[in-house]
């Protein structure tokens, strides 16, 4: 039953044809957990997740939870932009986790506060020149720490031809090395006023959603984003057409890094600290924050508005699951059926998709 | 006050008398935080006390190179050995290499695997873990006693990882502390894991904020995640007077958010007085006094009242 109609230009197109497009399908998987996680707290709870079912606010939202489900995802989703371009690029990044680690570590060093409570800072790593600098020294210090890391994973995958797989692997091992050796596993705390405010409040947030949009346009309408999609959709045929990959490579993995580098400054700001232990798994949470957001592990496919939903996605789980006060034990058990789940369904309508085209 | 100054003469007479005790001391890795505060305990008792002489050595986490530093000390004649296992599943080589040359072992800090078979002359020196989550979470419920919530009051509790021990038996104590009829007046609404880190206990009290649910205290199975939850309340508006927040280990960063008046109670794990403890069990084994094969050395309890003795 096809329905042909006179489209621009007088060619004719088959409507039966016409795809949503896949953020659509992501976005509707988003508001059906939603009115499943609605409808067991109405039966549960006698509460709603999203709606203020105890008049605390003077909006018909409960404010507290939706502010929660997207500052928990925040520093990781900032990660997740970086992982998505990567991605897309038929690579991965397995090292983001312990980038952040390494780089919490030594952007606090050049963050930290001269006087604690009227005493010296207890935790104190470098001397006395060390202490009370301007914000832009450690937010520098930790993106260039970042880009650094980003740097050596794209020489290694793009010149090396070493699998993005082992070169990231590598790195995540190295460089959650140099964050437990950096203060020999002891703890950075106390920093200035001034990071202090990076990362409080909704600022995670604010700078997560800045990142998505700006990244956004620039995958869509730059010719960055033009040749990282060719990359991964067909390496050889980029190639041959003319766009240096094994550069362009170098640059995806850069930029990668450095939003790494950047959401170690944010979840440092926001402890308070930095730990050697920090972002311990993160990149897997960035990889399926993408992978349910619709971007391909085989390259080509993905945008950032998927990531931006799939973060969402895992945002309203974590917050529904705590609403429902399911038991610990049996939520990284769901949360493992959801991930798998979604990829499976994502790949069923792919098949369909292609099938009727 | 005399017999005190009898007990120290004595103690004096006997080490002049006696010759210099040789320790051998191995220790699992010298770059441990607490590990070293262990060992500086050890240090500072071996200047108090006249005529022991320690030997320190750092097993730098190599289990093989462990056993050759004690097989070492043996062969050079020491009156004692004290171990820290860098691999307490490997302790039973040890215990047959002391016991063969009969110079007695002291286990510290680590639990060896052999505990119920050790052999006659070594012991094993360290605190009890139960005591840590009970410590704290009895303190906060008198502390909500104290402030008149004895009707009914409310907590949440954040687990460390499921996989570990300390937070298996620290969330124990806090059930069995509320168990207690003293006690029983403290429902808790939720307990979740936060996995030890500061960042994800921010964000699942932030949660638990938002259902609106009242609460009266938190009790983190660490101090990092009891810190984490101060900031989520703090972030909120939550006054810190009118929430008891309780967690373990009493690191800086805790001891100084106690200073400033938000967490309340944290307990401390007293790593000099382990290794006190282990000289002194050392020298009563070299003396042959009977000694418990298990020796405790207590948790402290720190509160606002007697923080100023954990401040450096």
């Amino acid at each position: 039953m096809s329905d042909t109609s006179e489209g621009t230009g007088g060619l004719t197109y088959d409507k039966s044809k016409r795809q949503w497009p896949n953020e659509l399908n992501v976005f509707a998987a988003l508001i059906l957990i939603v009115i499943i996680f609605e409808i067991l707290g109405a039966i549960f709870m006698q509460q709603s997740l999203l709606f203020d079912s105890r008049d605390r606010f003077d909006s018909i939202f409960n404010e507290a939870r939706l502010r929660i489900i997207i500052i928990q995802v925040a520093i990781i989703g900032i990660i997740a932009i970086g992982v998505t371009q990567v991605i897309i690029t038929a690579g991965i990044d397995l090292s983001s986790g312990s980038v952040v680690g390494a780089t919490a570590m030594i952007a606090m060093s050049f963050a930290q506060v001269a006087e604690v409570n009227g005493g010296p800072n207890p935790k104190a790593i470098f001397g006395d020149w060390a202490l009370d600098l301007p914000v832009v020294v450690p937010v520098l210090v930790g993106l260039g720490v970042g880009m650094l890391a980003g740097i050596i994973n794209g020489v290694l995958v793009a010149y090396s031809r070493i699998p993005p797989f082992i070169a990231t692997l590598g790195m995540m091992l190295f460089a959650r090395g140099v964050a437990q050796w950096w203060s020999l596993g002891n703890p950075v705390s106390f920093p200035t006023e001034g990071y202090a405010k990076i990362g409080a409040g909704m600022m995670p947030v604010i700078i997560f959603l800045s990142l998505a949009v700006l990244f956004h346009f620039i995958m869509n309408y730059t010719v960055y984003g033009k040749h990282t999609y060719a990359i991964g959709s067909n390496e050889a045929a980029a190639r041959m057409s003319g766009i240096n990959v094994p550069r362009h490579l170098v640059l995806v993995y850069l930029i990668a890094g450095g939003l790494a580098g950047l959401a170690a400054v944010i979840l440092t700001s926001k402890n308070l600290t930095a730990q050697s232990g920090m972002g311990l798994s993160y990149e897997l949470e960035a990889i399926a924050m993408a992978v349910i957001g619709g971007v391909s592990l085989f390259g080509g496919r993905g945008s950032i508005i998927g990531t931006v939903i799939g973060a969402l996605i895992i945002g309203v789980i974590t917050s529904g699951f705590t609403f429902l006060r399911l038991g610990a034990y049996y939520q990284e058990m769901v949360l493992g059926c959801i991930i798998v789940g979604a990829v499976a369904l994502d790949q069923w309508q792919q098949k369909r998709a292609a099938a009727r085209a | 006050m005399n017999k005190l100054f009898m007990a120290a003469g004595l103690t004096m007479l006997m080490g002049t008398s006696a010759m210099a005790q040789q320790i051998g001391v191995s220790v699992a890795r010298f770059d441990d935080n607490g590990l070293t505060v262990m060992r500086n305990g050890m240090t500072a008792h071996e200047e108090m006390l006249d005529g022991v002489s320690l030997q320190i050595e750092d097993a730098t986490d190599d289990v093989a190179k462990q056993l050759d530093q004690i097989n070492n000390f043996i062969a050079s004649g020491v009156d004692a050995i004290i171990v820290n296992a860098v691999d307490t599943n490997a302790t039973e080589a040890m215990s047959n290499a002391a016991a063969a040359a009969g110079v007695p072992l002291v286990y510290v800090n680590r639990q060896p695997v052999n505990m119920d078979t050790l052999p006659e002359g070594q012991a094993f020196v360290a605190s009890n873990e139960i005591e840590s989550g009970t410590l704290a979470a009895f303190q906060m419920c008198r502390q909500l006693r104290a402030e008149g919530k004895s009707g009914g009051a409310t907590a949440y509790m954040l687990m460390g990882q499921l996989s570990n021990q300390a937070a298996v038996q620290r969330s124990k104590d806090f059930h069995d502390v509320i168990g207690m009829d003293m006690c029983n007046f403290i429902t808790l609404i939720d307990e979740q894991t936060a996995n030890w880190s500061r960042d994800e206990a921010n964000d699942l009290m932030t949660n638990w904020i938002s259902s609106g649910e009242p609460f009266d205290a938190v009790f983190g199975n660490n101090d990092e995640m009891a810190l984490g939850a101060i900031q989520a309340m703090k972030a909120a508006g939550i006054s810190m007077d009118d929430v008891v927040v309780g967690g373990v280990d009493a690191t800086s960063d805790a001891l100084l958010s106690m200073q400033a008046g938000e967490m309340d109670v944290t307990v401390f794990q007293d790593l000099a007085g382990q290794g006190a403890g282990s000289i002194d069990t050392a020298i009563a084994l070299i003396n042959g006094e009977e000694v418990d094969q298990t020796v405790f050395i207590p948790f402290k309890l720190v509160t606002p009242d007697n923080i100023g003795d954990f401040l450096q």
